[in-house]
């Protein structure tokens, strides 16, 4: 590979301005500082006013916009170098959770070293999709029936390691981000339909492999109300809170679901719901216009990076990033089982916001660093 | 990997980013797609169920808490306050806020060692089956001292709370307990009859005598507290207030001072009743039914021994025998029988009949009462002296349907319709009634023991009250009340004939009280003022030829002793009917007692 930094020339003709200078692209940036700003107003409503909780909430978007900025100034071509080790050490840190890791609700997530405690699961959100690019970075679209199967190897290695955890939302998803590489990548899509025919033919059995807790929740799912004091409780409350907000909501904090406490995680998993009583329709219209500015912006960068590495990443945690709004929202609008997700960039809550600044500092990087890679 | 890159030509670059951008194409288009999928499920939820998930919100946050309307107070004609509500302190028991009923109960059981082991028992099932998100009060009062004990240890128990409530007091306890009845708690059977909305979160109905007759008008009817509550139930703060409308005051015609004075008269284990109605307007003045019981037992629902005890007391406290309790009139009737035969022609006032002591008819001799006669008598000797074979005598001229006519306008042998429920009908035998009740014919022997109050006979004491009443105020038909604003039908008049007739009768009662030969002649004396009376001694059974030995059959078989009278005899006031069941003769028990208490209430009344 030819990656030199003989063009710099063309940067220094002309002044460049501070989002240069940092790296930053600006329409992403926009769309970022709206739904962090949409973020900070529902997790002070969400709360009922507690202004040390926005305190708290303010203080990690603050360190995980430090943590954007810090992977925009790194250049593809170094992620690129160092994506099978992190791969390789995240393969080790789930097989470490499965051996010494912390039980929590059930599951063991947790892994500690020393005073930090981390999810191993949450750094996989990143990488896995960054191995399958990595893998793919040098092959034509669509690579070789080989390399898609060692691509889905991979994907099929670490959704493994996680869902015995067991954690099988988290697993699901991560192996969509792999997947969506494979996808943009140009997996065929006889390939595509075949697969997921075979996985619709295979829920039986997946079914009589779940944990009971896991049943429940589909079970739950399918008919809340009956179950209306226990696990179906949550979903019914959320879609009150959803379906009271009517077309123009109830005003900001206004909502007495969430406020009376009727509304079960109101700040973090269930703030959607928080969201749609207090702006109603109208609120969650801005919200997802929100969301498709950002991902059109992101599939933007994507469709102007310059290989296939920034390609399939820059693509894939677009996706990502749908995939988990459009499942969260499904989740307490109740079209999908509970499945214990934050809304990206909105709920109350550290890990998932930093893996998420983290993959727009990525992105903005692909996008600022190209010039440096001209042919 | 660097020369593959190099093998790349243009054409293969442009088609594989023609493959790229379509593949990002359908991307974007999955995500506005499957955005608008979540946009229709919020149009769904948020605009076409936006009515139902609403009132979902609105009931989740509101709450109605009903206030119960404070029960009306009872007064006596002069303002005495005889049923009232005094704050009481209890203990509300949150089901919620309970973790461990065991440890609760057991704590209960420390602080309260006045609450009987069965209530407390009987307390705590109904709180295992009380719902979650529901409260229930404590049936018993706490005293000061239990109160402040339960203040310093509440903190412990966060699911128990001090509350006051209003509680049903009688301040005087026993006195007039059948005529005011009293509130308890209300029970299934009559929960499933009355209309619950009215009744949210009132625990108490009355039971019996007024308390029960005029419920409707002593409840109220309850208001509405909406609160808003959070999930755990607490309330956060009030929205709408409708207040409860407290139910009436009602001041009842009752003279508690007489009523008392009445009650007094009756010595240790002595049962029977007395009315006093005033007989212009047929106000109750003292509704006496002996022995008597404290309502205040009820109020917060009686113990199961306690309620046994009063109902397996032999003497029946619980009977009211004021409206239940159904006794042979015996001679009170005589002047009702001997006005109706005067006014009917049936006999001559004048006319004097030869007694030798018994009556004979056909083999079969009716004894009088004095076993050697009385002589020559005529209608004013017979009621003056009580003379049996006078009336035996004349019944068989009249015949039973005769006497049932005479006797029914005063209302003998049907309910008074006074405000107590329940009352007992009595009975005014006549062919027609033995035909209709027994099948069988009327025989002419019966006619001659229905003119003395025996046989068939059965009157109750506020029938006889009324009737003396009628008597006193010259035919007009009074209805008993002890309601003082009692809306009344216009009262009836009965055909007066001949209006001597009625003084006859009077002037006959008047003698029975004022003549040297009345059978009540001991008690008519030095009153102050002159009355009329009618003295009755009931046989219990029938004692046939056998002598009356009072002293050698168990004291349950004496005979009633009974009295009716009113005075003063020119403006009459009072009209009482006196019952001492079991209390021998009518001149020797009741006459006595109804003298005094026509003298109390006259002594009350005088300015």
């Amino acid at each position: 590979m030819k990656i030199t930094l003989n063009s710099s020339h063309n940067v220094y003709r002309r002044n460049k301005t501070i989002l240069q200078t940092l790296h930053i692209d600006g329409w992403l940036l926009l769309g970022i500082l709206l739904l962090l700003g949409a973020s900070t107003l529902l997790v002070y409503s969400a709360s009922g006013g507690e202004v040390e909780v926005v305190t708290r909430h303010l203080m990690r978007i603050g360190f995980a916009f430090a943590l954007m900025l810090l992977f925009a100034q790194i250049p593809p071509n170094i992620l690129y170098v160092f994506t099978p080790w992190l791969f390789g050490a995240g393969i080790l840190m789930l097989i470490g959770v499965l051996l010494f890791g912390d039980i929590g609700k059930g599951a063991q997530r947790w892994l500690e070293l020393g005073p930090i405690r981390f999810q191993p699961s949450e750094l996989m959100k990143l990488v896995l999709p960054m191995t399958v690019a990595w893998l793919f970075a040098h092959s034509n679209f669509p690579p070789s029936y080989k390399r898609f199967g060692v691509g889905a190897a991979l994907i099929a290695l670490t959704a493994g390691l996680i869902v015995v955890q067991p954690d099988l939302g988290t697993s699901i998803l991560i192996a969509m981000s792999g997947l969506f590489v494979l996808f943009f990548a140009g997996l065929p899509w006889k390939i595509i339909f075949g697969s997921i025919l075979s996985v619709v033919a295979s829920l039986p059995v997946v079914w009589h492999l779940m944990h009971d807790y896991q049943k429940q929740r589909v079970l739950t799912f399918l008919d809340p109300e009956s179950d209306p004091l226990g696990s179906g409780y949550h979903i019914i409350q959320s879609k009150i809170a959803i379906g009271s907000g009517g077309i123009e909501g109830k005003g900001f904090m206004g909502s007495t679901q969430a406020h009376l406490e009727f509304l079960p995680e109101s700040t973090t998993d269930f703030i959607f719901s928080v969201l749609s009583e207090e702006f109603g329709l109208v609120g969650v219209i801005l919200l997802l216009a929100m969301y498709v500015f950002v991902i059109a912006r992101g599939l933007y960068i994507a469709s102007q990076a310059q290989d296939n590495f920034t390609r399939l990443i820059a693509s894939s945690m677009m996706m990502t990033l749908f995939v988990y709004a459009f499942v969260n929202i499904g989740m307490v609008s109740g079209l999908l089982p509970v499945v214990g997700l934050p809304l990206p960039l909105i709920s109350y809550g550290g890990s998932a916001l930093v893996t998420l600044m983290i993959s727009f500092g990525i992105l903005m990087s692909i996008h600022t660093h190209k010039k440096m890679l001209a042919k | 990997m660097s020369e593959r890159l190099d093998f790349n030509s243009d054409a293969e670059a442009f088609a594989e980013k023609k493959l790229f951008r379509n593949r990002l194409l359908f991307g974007f288009i999955f995500v506005v797609s499957l955005f608008g999928v979540l946009i229709g499920r919020m149009v769904y939820l948020q605009w076409f169920n936006f009515e139902h998930y609403h009132l979902l919100a609105e009931d989740n946050r509101i709450s109605i808490e009903t206030l119960p309307p404070t029960r009306g107070k009872i007064y006596d004609r002069n303002h005495v306050l005889l049923a009232d509500n005094q704050p009481v302190f209890t203990l509300k028991f949150t089901r919620e806020k309970i973790d461990d009923i065991a440890q609760t109960e057991a704590f209960i059981g420390e602080l309260l060692p006045n609450l009987s082991e069965a209530q407390r028992q009987k307390f705590f099932e109904k709180l295992r089956r009380t719902g979650r998100s529901r409260s229930i009060l404590l049936p018993y009062s706490l005293s000061e001292e239990e109160a402040a004990q339960f203040a310093v240890q509440s903190y412990q128990h966060p699911g128990l709370s001090l509350t006051a409530r209003l509680k049903r007091v009688y301040p005087f306890g026993a006195t007039a307990v059948h005529a005011l009845g009293y509130v308890g708690r209300i029970n299934s059977k009559e929960l499933s009859q009355l209309d619950e909305r009215d009744y949210r979160g009132t625990e108490i109905i009355g039971k019996l005598g007024i308390e029960k007759y005029y419920e409707s008008r002593l409840h109220g009817e309850p208001g509405i507290q909406q609160v808003e509550t959070n999930a755990k139930g607490r309330v956060l703060r009030k929205l709408e207030n409708i207040p409860a409308i407290p139910g009436d005051d009602i001041q009842l015609t009752l003279d508690i001072q007489l009523q008392q004075y009445a009650e007094s008269l009756f010595s240790e284990h002595k049962r029977g009743a007395i009315i006093a109605i005033d007989p212009k307007t047929g106000e109750v003045l003292a509704y006496v039914s002996m022995p008597v019981f404290d309502p205040n037992l009820f109020v917060d629902g009686i113990d199961q021994a306690t309620y046994s005890a009063l109902l397996n007391n032999p003497h029946r406290p619980m009977i009211n025998r004021g409206i239940n309790g159904q006794y042979p009139p015996g001679s009170t009737i005589k002047p009702f029988v001997a006005l109706g035969a005067i006014e009917n022609d049936y006999i001559s006032p004048l006319k004097k009949i030869f007694d030798p002591g018994y009556f004979e008819y056909k083999n079969h001799r009716y004894r009088d009462w004095k076993r050697t006669g009385h002589g020559l008598v005529d209608m004013n000797d017979a009621i003056v002296q009580s003379c049996d074979t006078y009336f035996y005598e004349l019944s068989l001229d009249m015949g039973i349907d005769a006497i049932h006519d005479a006797l029914a306008p005063f209302g003998f042998g049907n309910v008074t319709a006074i405000d107590i429920p329940g009352e007992s009908k009595g009975i005014l035998p006549s062919q027609e009634w033995k035909k209709t009740t027994k099948g069988e014919p009327w025989y002419r022997g019966e006619t001659i023991i229905s003119s003395i109050g025996q046989g068939y006979n059965l009157t109750t004491p506020v029938q006889l009250a009324k009737a003396t009443a009628i008597l006193a105020n010259g035919g007009k038909i009074i209805q008993p009340h002890l309601l003082k604003d009692a809306k009344l039908p216009a009262p009836q008049q009965i055909e007066i004939k001949d209006i001597q007739n009625w003084n006859r009768v009077v002037a006959a009662m008047h003698d029975v009280m004022h003549s040297p030969r009345g059978t009540a002649r001991r008690h008519g004396q030095g009153l102050g003022f002159e009355m009329a009376g009618k003295t009755g001694t009931a046989q219990v059974f029938s004692l046939n030829e056998a002598d009356y030995d009072a002293d050698s059959i168990d004291k349950r078989l004496h005979d009633h002793s009974l009295f009716v009278g009113f005075g003063p005899i020119e403006n009459p006031q009072i009209a009482v009917a006196v019952i001492v069941e079991n209390g021998g003769s009518g001149s020797g028990t009741a006459a006595p007692m109804a003298v005094d208490v026509i003298k109390k209430y006259l002594e009350l009344n005088t300015p």
